[in-house]
């Protein structure tokens, strides 16, 4: 090998190297949303009650976040293996733990997870947590008042 | 050689640090008229420094390879803020965000580099004037691209990037998912002063970088070629190429800059962020007593804080002087190009003198040999 097919091997090597490195890097760091839905669902035509009281927790790091009935909640999370807790609290006011692992498709923006389903069937990861899509916007939807400012200045008070 | 008095070596000094001294006189004034406390002044300066100490030092190496301030670091800006854009379609947060709108912005600014350090091998001598004009010119292709071709040609996930009408990229892109991550990452509080110690890690790392560069063969030859490029001609260097490599490095580190700074203000204002960025790094970098041919990483680190002291308190002192803020704002922005003519101008008159001492001394050794 002469010394230019070297230096050529090395320099595709580290371009190759810095490809894969940013590949890594979108993957631990693309953000998500879960959505944390305690509403009656249906699922395989059962209808499964709203939670009277739940807390729940995504990540280990996430805040523990109080649910009753008709609310839906989010948290943030970045990559994509996270663990969802649910500390459920029946009518005898038992105390009941469920804390399972969910993954997040790369490019889905939003996940949700039903707590009603959750409790149903934790172990089958499918049955509560969903890909979503939610309300499509289209640009024109977003507030119209967005003209453009050319200002040669304008980076002057953060400078 | 003469030994100089005592009065000579102080006026040498004065001479040499006219604009670091202005401003130590400015800011002198300005500190006690603004009322702040030293505790508010000293973290705002601390912050300053972390947010715009690396796009500084990515001036230093053209200075060294002799092609004076290299305003054509706006194109380093604008690639940053084109991986910053696509960082925030992709939703990809945190530091990772920062390093992939970093790698994202290197072959740009390396393309871009290439191209201004071509151009500027065709204008040896107006390198400074040359590279600003080109800044202008590559704003226009940038407005272009971002404008129109974000969206239909360029693909954006994300509609709350666009525009109303579809295409192009929103007046401002909300960086919150990056937003001080790396500021934060190691951030010490002293004496109620925060210290980001991560982006000072960084910081500290660019300059061992342009420590350890100087040091090396391609260093080496950046100071022949800006020392005089026909004995480095002579000398068997690739005059052109190495001209060109110094270039190249400016507007990458730039780029690197760009996002180091925009990630610790948390907004990008897609159309104006990159604008003003080169005739403030120039600035800060004079204010630090650098001149065109000659950049120490001590006069980066002086530049921003002598600047960025009168940045904070001329809008306070200005309101406390006459009752207007808007005074001190105009007075910042004077004092910013005003001291870009001025050092310009003590560079040639100090050129010139010098040309005229060696003269003299030359004629002198002549009149004793004959």
């Amino acid at each position: 090998m002469t010394k230019q097919q070297r230096t050529l091997l090395i320099r595709v090597a580290a371009i190759v190297l810095v490809i894969l490195f940013a590949i890594f890097l979108f993957h631990i760091g693309r953000q998500h949303t879960v959505l944390i839905d305690n509403n009656t669902v249906t699922r395989d035509g059962l209808e499964l009650q709203a939670l009277k009281l739940a807390d729940v927790q995504i990540g280990k790091k996430g805040e523990l976040i109080e649910m009753t009935p008709r609310i839906r909640d989010k948290a943030l999370v970045v990559g994509q293996r996270h663990k969802v807790k649910m500390i459920y609290t029946d009518a005898n006011w038992n105390e009941h733990v469920y804390e399972r692992s969910f993954k997040i498709p790369l490019m889905q923006n939003m996940v949700l997870i039903s707590l009603p389903a959750l409790l149903e069937n934790p172990d089958d990861v499918s049955y509560w947590l969903e890909n979503y899509e939610g309300l499509t916007i289209t640009p024109s939807e977003l507030p119209q008042n967005d003209d453009i400012i050319f200002d040669e200045l304008a980076g002057l008070d953060s400078f | 050689m003469r030994e100089l008095s005592t009065k000579q070596k102080i006026l040498r000094f004065m001479a040499n640090n006219t604009v670091p001294l202005l401003f130590v006189v400015i800011i002198s004034f300005g500190i006690p008229l603004s009322g702040y406390s030293p505790t508010y002044l000293v973290g705002e300066v601390v912050s300053r420094v972390s947010r715009n100490s690396f796009l500084i030092v990515s001036l230093l190496i053209p200075i060294l390879a002799g092609m004076g301030l290299n305003f054509g670091m706006t194109l380093g800006a604008m690639a940053g803020q084109i991986g910053l854009i696509f960082t925030t379609d992709w939703g990809i947060v945190g530091i990772p965000g920062i390093v992939l709108a970093m790698i994202i912005s290197t072959p740009l600014s390396i393309l871009l580099g290439w191209w201004t350090g071509k151009i500027l091998n065709m204008a040896k001598g107006r390198e400074m004037v040359t590279s600003y004009i080109i800044g202008f010119f590559m704003n226009g292709i940038y407005q272009l691209v971002v404008l129109y071709g974000m969206g239909p040609l360029i693909k954006i996930i994300s509609p709350n990037l666009l525009l109303p009408r579809g295409y192009g990229i929103r007046n401002t892109v909300n960086l919150i998912g990056i937003r001080k991550t790396l500021d934060n990452f190691l951030m010490v509080r002293i004496g109620g002063v925060p210290l980001p110690i991560g982006t000072f890690i960084v910081i500290a790392l660019l300059c061992v970088f342009i420590l350890w560069f100087k040091k090396t063969k391609l260093g080496q030859d950046m100071r022949a070629v800006g020392q005089d490029m026909e004995v480095a001609r002579a000398a068997g260097i690739r005059v052109e190429h190495t001209r060109i490599m110094s270039i190249i490095i400016s507007t990458v580190l730039a780029g690197y800059g760009m996002v180091i700074y925009l990630h610790n203000i948390g907004t990008l204002n897609t159309y104006n962020s990159h604008m003003q960025i080169g005739m403030f790094s120039v600035a800060a970098l004079l204010v630090g007593g650098a001149t065109v041919a000659s950049a120490k990483i001590r006069n980066v680190f002086l530049g921003v804080v002598l600047f960025h002291l009168m940045f904070i308190v001329s809008p306070m002192a200005g309101k406390r002087l006459i009752g207007q803020a808007q005074l001190g704002e105009y007075f910042r922005v004077f004092v910013s190009y005003g001291v870009i003519t001025t050092s310009l101008v003590l560079y040639e008159v100090r050129k010139k003198r010098e040309r005229g001492m060696a003269g003299t001394a030359l004629a002198q050794d002549q009149e004793v040999t004959t």
